[in-house]
């Protein structure tokens, strides 16, 4: 039950205003403006009450996206329904920027309209909504296109038209995690956990039904005990515990509930097919050994070693480490063996950027860094060292079995698609303390 | 982007264009995080700055601060800026010092030795930069370690103008936080001498340095008068040419006029005639020139113009003794109530508040009454309105009393909300107040609850429930008018409380009509009894159980009403058993009984409306006083001079009543001037006092005589012309109990009122004294009471003493008495024959159990005297066992919570010499022996 839902540029400018509920009045919106935005301090929690009216934000880029409610309502489904708006905007106009909003404001209306009614969200599909809400202007549809996508919109697959066409069959699947990490300086793991995606894109024609399978250790022990008596995890064959997941609406939950398989009929294009999260064995690709040396009031020395920790054959990428510098640093001698350092000023910090390395090495970074005293006595708090990356491997140990496309009706068998699969991994919260 | 001139820092301009064109918060950050490195990289580096750099980078830090950022480094360039010669340089360091240096910093050394060097320089602007960073910082520290050159600075002959000026008002922000840096002495008029200054700008600020002196020290600046009046009037007797730079918009110098006639306010009108008349004249051409045209139909021109006026109004206010200038500054008033400007009606309308409550004014402004009522019903700014109410409250009295609260109560219906609770208030004790015809206060203050009923707050509807109880020729009216106010449709709660109770009451009084019958009286007030909450409903309940006795014949009708309420259908417990109590005692009690339970009610205790209480306490100090000032010269510590007064009279008797007798002729005429203190007070004494015939005994009325109260329990313990303090006291057994009367004499409240008691250190463990706590404030004319409980628990020295303080007229009174708790008050009289007695007596012959006194009889020496006296002692007196019958004897207990003790006494009077008595008294402990002969011996008969 979402009383309204506004949005704001980074000056706290109403740019879009829609209210659902009479207990939302106006001045909510300058409440937010002024408690939120213009707050002295900045806000750090994402749900903020203001005179008993709750106010759920999220920022993308300049833009604040705010829904508010007087009553009780499930943060999260608040949460989920704003990250549905920013994608459905997306996939209309592209970024999320005070331009674009402000070019698309009657389209982003009639968005509104539709995804909620009454505080009460509806089909966020954006394929879906590509249907009947169009940016090219009026054109009257036939009547059979008319009653197709009604009969779409209201039938049993909601997220697939019929007819679909296509000369080459294909199936792309990725394999995206983010890897968080908290680690100690004497490199004791204090929390790491990996949250995964997989994204699917498929072009294929008519009504398929697919089945996909995962190296999920319930599935594989069911398996291996049919098979052997042998512990599938001693066997060689990695398996990866789940500790939650959700899936795309097209996912029959009822199979996977039953025979923990995953079936679906896929939306034509790109989707989200499921979303998994896991603690346990987690491989971390990267360890930040850190080293530092307090020589006096004025000056201090930093040493950080970086070590990759994956196959010799594989490749990291786009790797960035930032150590942070105290707030009287006066000036930073740096010396790498790889890669480029440099001190910005501007972030209070060392960032270290090596556009490539391979697996099993190691290379350091020693810093030189002269300090100007300051009267006040508080200590420098030393902040962790972060880092970001990108491994094209999954850190969870996250492997796709098989993806298998039956369609009964068309004259094309599992053999004739061609499927992609992709591995990413890349860095969340990635840091390490010093 | 601004001009780059050869001194203007282009950094520093960059950097602020930077800043204000970031597109986000986190975008300012960096630019901010990015500038701080470098400005850190280039204080640290090798090369020396030069004082541009040093400069340009504490003007970026100093804004950088200023955006909300912490700056915690650069204090040390800007010290270095401070030794600069360059004014800009100076100017820069000086700032951000003022700014951002907290004063327990290291650098502080540093910082006060620049300051020292830069007061001492040759270059006024040097001085005058330090002057004002010390204002800036203004600590205690600094006020120490400067304290001794800035007065110097100020009064020093080749200080240049522009420095004094700055040195004035440094050393008046230095005053604010340490009292002690002004030195006295010879210094006081030096600085006072400074309003002679040639130059208008030293004088200006040394007159706002002096109004703070003043205020603290008003005694020891008094010279300053006679100074102040003559600036004043050079000022006012200038045209406006003859100030070239001090003219503003053709109004010479309005700010030191200002200021000189607010500091004319700390003292009371001069004495010396020269002064005075002078002063008068400056006042009079004040108002004169309000009355010319004006020059200028700037806003500025009559904005300065006017700030002068009020505040010479202000003045003669605070003089109050210029019939003349007073009517005057009211008919100027009076003009500006019908001026277009908001903000001078606001003020014409708060002055003359203050001039309605001086005597000489009072009718002048009743003469706008009109315009007032006019600017309180049509204003459009509802502060005016609330000030017009405020206006109207004060000038009302007996004359106009009716048709004010007749314009108020019409008003009401209209009021903003935010006035009306306090509007409500005043007309309730207007009507009060000046109500000659008791039927026309019912009326107003039922038309009230009707009007504004929500406002009306409790002690309104109490107050005319006791004033209808108190008044028997209103009961019938206001029976009357009630019931008819009930037969409204919707009439107020408040409404309904008032008309159940006086119904209850008198509701006898109208039963005779056939309109207002019992039943009808009773089913009207039924009717309202389920919209009412709780506490009306419990009202009208006792309302119904009155109703019993005053109308057997409706009984059947209400036991039923009150059979409903016995039981669970009301659910709020003491309506429930209110109605099951009522309902019993209509069963069972007979018609006798009922007709003394529920006796009408006994008449209220007169006593200070509770409602002026209230609103003296919802909005302190906006109260404007009703009162007509009485003519006092407001002397500061006048008070202090009548106990001064009051000792001289008492001890050098003769100076006194020479005093006195001077004043025997009526002392009412209001001569002005401090001369006036004493006359005024003990005239005040003379007329009000009982008829007095000899001034001596005005002096015997103020002492007061703790002897007297040996022999005796009740009566008048102290008294002067403030207090008077009453005592009445019990005694049973070893307890006692005193009672004390504290009556305020005077027509102001004494505040900040407490009395304690204390016990002397020789009767701790002895007597235990408790006494309770007395409220704060004694009001005019008022008595309160404080009880003192005492428990003897072994013979005791000394009495305990009572300390009473207060403040009357803000001036702190201290009175320090003995309380009448002596050891002879817990005596317990016996009686017994003469052989018991001589038996006893002969055994206590040894010497230890015997103390003998012989004293002188200040008073011829009376029979019946000395018994009353022995009687009253509290021993019994044994008749006709001494053989000679001249001698008096006594036997008593002590009774004290360890034991009791017998005491006997002998009293031999030598008539024959008149000179001396002997005085013996035998009993088992010395104390009490001697104990006994002292006081009996001190009250010498």
């Amino acid at each position: 039950m979402i009383g309204g839902l506004f949005v704001y540029n980074h000056k706290g400018e109403v740019l879009i205003s829609r209210v659902y509920r009479d207990d939302i009045g106006r001045n909510a919106v300058d409440a937010f403006r002024v408690n939120v935005i213009h707050a002295r301090q900045q806000v750090r929690s994402p749900v903020t009450n203001i005179a008993r009216t709750s106010f759920f934000h999220i920022k993308r880029a300049n833009i604040w996206m705010a829904a508010v409610t007087k009553q009780n309502v499930n943060a999260a489904m608040v949460f989920e329904f704003m990250l549905k708006v920013i994608d459905v905007m997306q996939s209309y106009f592209g970024k999320i920027s005070e331009e674009n909003i402000k070019n698309n404001f009657v389209l982003i209306y009639e968005l509104l309209d539709e995804i909620l009614d009454f505080g009460y969200p509806q089909n966020t599909d954006t394929g879906v909504l590509k249907t009947f809400i169009t940016q090219q202007g009026i054109k009257s549809q036939t009547k059979e296109e008319q009653a197709q996508i009604t009969s779409q919109v209201t039938g049993q697959i909601g997220w697939r038209r019929e007819g679909i066409k296509y000369r080459r069959n294909e199936l792309f699947l990725d394999v995206l995690e983010y890897v968080n990490l908290l680690m100690s300086p004497q490199g004791q793991v204090l929390s790491a956990h990996v949250a995964g995606k997989v994204v699917m894109k498929s072009y294929l024609s008519g009504m398929p039904e697919c089945k996909f399978g995962i190296n999920d250790k319930i599935v594989m022990e069911a398996k291996g005990k049919g098979m052997t008596t042998e512990d599938p995890a001693r066997s060689g064959k990695p398996v990866v515990v789940i500790d939650d997941c959700q899936f795309h609406q097209c996912v029959k939950l009822s199979k996977f509930e039953t025979e923990h398989s995953i079936s679906f009929i896929p939306p034509d294009g790109e989707f989200e097919l499921m979303r998994y999260r896991t603690t346990k064995d987690i491989s971390l690709p990267f360890r930040v050994i850190p080293l530092v040396r307090e020589v006096g009031r004025t000056k201090m020395e930093v040493k950080v070693v970086l070590k990759s920790n994956f196959k010799q054959s594989l490749l990291g990428q786009k790797i960035e480490v930032k150590i942070p510098t105290p707030l009287n640093t006066s000036g930073v001698q740096l010396i790498c063996l790889k890669g480029k350092a440099k001190y910005k000023a501007s972030e209070n910090a060392i960032v270290w950027k090596i556009k490539r390395m391979a697996g099993l090495k190691e290379t350091q970074l020693s810093a030189e860094i002269e300090l100007l005293e300051t009267d006040t006595k508080k200590k420098w708090t030393r902040p962790p060292i972060s880092m970001n990356f990108e491994v094209p491997f999954a850190p969870s140990g996250f492997k796709v079995r098989y993806l298998k496309v039956f369609e009964s009706k068309l004259n094309y068998s599992d053999h004739d698609v061609i499927k992609w699969v992709r591995y990413i991994g890349r860095s969340g919260l990635y840091e390490t303390r010093c | 982007m601004p001009a780059v001139r050869g001194d203007g820092m282009r950094g520093l301009a960059v950097f602020i264009s930077d800043i204000r064109n970031c597109k986000s918060k986190e975008a300012e950050i960096k630019r901010i995080n990015k500038e701080l490195a470098n400005i850190r990289s280039k204080f640290k580096g090798d090369k020396t700055l030069d004082g541009y750099q040093k400069k340009k980078y504490v003007c970026k830090l100093l804004f950088i601060f200023l955006l909300g950022h912490d700056i915690d480094f650069g204090h040390m360039e800007a010290v270095n800026l401070l030794s600069s010669n360059k004014y800009s340089e100076k100017q820069i360091g000086y700032l951000f010092i003022s700014v951002l240096v907290n004063t327990r910093s290291d650098l502080i050394n540093l910082i006060n030795q620049s300051i020292k060097n830069d007061l001492q320089s040759r270059n006024p602007i040097h001085v005058n930069l330090a002057l004002q960073c010390i204002a800036n910082i203004g600590s205690k520290e600094m006020a120490e370690v400067f304290g001794h050159d800035i007065p110097k600075l100020l009064v020093s002959g080749d200080t240049m103008d522009v420095v004094k000026q700055s040195a004035a008002l440094c050393l008046l922000r230095l005053f604010r936080t340490s009292q002690e840096i002004i030195p006295g002495g010879e210094w006081t008029s030096r600085i006072i001498h400074l309003l002679n200054d040639q130059h208008m700008g030293v004088v200006t600020a040394a007159t706002s340095l002096i109004d703070a002196l003043v205020k603290k020290n008003p005694d020891e600046y008094k010279g300053c008068i006679s100074l102040a009046v003559s600036r004043l009037s050079r000022i006012v007797t200038a045209s406006y040419t003859d100030l070239q730079d001090y003219t503003y918009y053709f109004v010479p110098a309005p700010w030191l006029s200002v200021k000189l006639l607010r500091l004319l306010q700390n003292y009371p009108p001069p004495d010396d005639p020269g002064v005075r008349g002078r002063l008068i004249e400056c006042l009079e051409t004040i108002l004169n020139k309000a009355q010319e045209p004006p020059k200028s139909k700037k806003v500025q021109h009559s904005n300065a113009k006017n700030a002068v006026l009020f505040e010479a109004i202000s003045l003669i206010i605070h003089m109050d003794t210029e019939p003349n200038l007073l009517v005057r500054a009211c008919n100027q008033l009076g003009q500006f109530l019908s001026n277009r400007e908001t903000n001078l009606r606001y003020l014409a309308l708060e002055s003359m508040c203050l001039l309605a409550t001086s005597e000489f004014s009072h009718d002048a402004v009743k003469k706008h009454q009109e315009v007032v009522i006019l600017s309180m019903k049509m204003e459009k700014d509802v502060s005016v309105r609330q000030q017009a109410v405020d206006l109207l409250y004060a000038m009302c009295d007996k004359t106009n009393a009716e048709e004010i609260v007749q314009e108020m109560l019409n008003y009401l219906e209209t009021a903003d909300y935010s006035i009306r609770e306090e509007m409500v208030l005043k007309v309730a004790i207007l009507a009060e107040k000046y109500a000659t015809d008791y039927t026309w206060y019912v009326d107003v203050i039922l038309n009230l609850i009707r009007i504004a009923g929500d406002y009306v707050s409790e002690e309104v509807w109490y107050r005319v429930i006791q004033i209808v109880i108190n008044r028997d020729d209103v009961q019938g009216y206001a029976a009357k008018t009630v019931f008819e106010a009930l037969q409204a449709p919707a009439c107020h709660e408040n409404m309904v409380k008032v008309g159940g109770y006086i119904l209850g009451e008198f509701g006898n009084l109208i039963a005779g009509d056939q309109r207002s019958s019992p039943s009808v009286q009773f089913q009207l007030l039924h009717s309202k009894y389920h919209l009412c909450s709780p506490m009306t409903r419990a009202l009208l309940l006792s309302t119904y159980i009155k109703f019993v006795n005053l109308f057997p014949e409706i009984k059947t009708q209400i036991q039923e009403v009150f059979k409903q309420h016995s039981n669970l259908r009301s659910a709020d417990a003491e309506l429930q058993q209110r109605a099951s109590e009522y309902l019993q005692l209509s069963i069972i009690a007979s018609h006798d009984m009922l007709a003394t339970v529920l006796e009408e009610m006994p008449v209220f205790p007169e006593r200070e409306s509770s409602i002026l209480a209230v609103l003296k306490k919802k909005k302190p100090g906006r109260v404007p006083e009703n009162e007509i000032r009485e003519h006092k010269s407001p002397v500061p510590g006048s008070t202090a001079n009548h106990q001064e007064e009051r000792s001289a009279a008492k001890t050098v008797s003769a100076n006194a009543s020479t005093d006195l007798l001077g004043l025997s002729t009526p002392p009412a005429a209001p001569t002005a001037g401090n001369t006036g203190v004493l006359v005024d007070m003990l005239g005040e004494l003379y007329t009000s006092g009982s008829p007095q015939p000899h001034a001596n005994n005005v002096a015997a009325q103020n002492a007061y005589n703790p002897a007297k109260f040996v022999c005796k329990n009740n009566g008048v313990l102290f008294e002067n012309d403030l207090i008077q303090i009453g005592v009445k006291s019990e005694f049973r057994q070893n307890l006692g109990r005193i009672t004390l009367f504290y009556g305020n004499k005077t027509s102001t409240a004494l505040q900040n009122f407490s009395a304690a008691v204390t016990n002397p250190t020789g009767c701790i463990g002895k007597l235990n004294v408790q006494s309770k706590k007395v409220d704060p404030t004694v009001e005019a004319g008022a008595q309160v009471q404080q009880m003192v409980n005492g428990e003897c628990v072994f013979d005791y020295p000394d009495a305990p003493s009572l300390t009473v303080t207060f403040t009357c007229n803000g001036t702190p009174q201290k009175l320090s008495l003995r309380l009448p708790l002596t050891v002879n008050k817990f005596f317990e009289p016996t009686e017994m024959t003469g052989e018991v007695f001589f038996a006893r007596w002969k055994n206590l012959s040894g010497n230890e159990q015997r103390s003998q006194k012989i004293f002188k009889a200040t008073q011829p020496m009376d029979n019946t005297a000395i018994r009353t006296k022995l009687i009253g002692f509290g021993m019994q007196l044994l008749d006709g066992i001494d053989p000679n019958p001249e001698n008096f004897v006594c036997a008593g207990i002590v009774h004290t919570s360890k034991q009791q003790i017998g005491c006997l006494l002998r009293l031999e009077p030598n008539k024959q010499a008149q000179v001396s008595d002997l005085l013996q008294c035998r009993c088992f402990f010395i104390l009490l022996r001697v104990n006994v002969c002292e006081t009996l011996s001190g009250t010498g008969h």
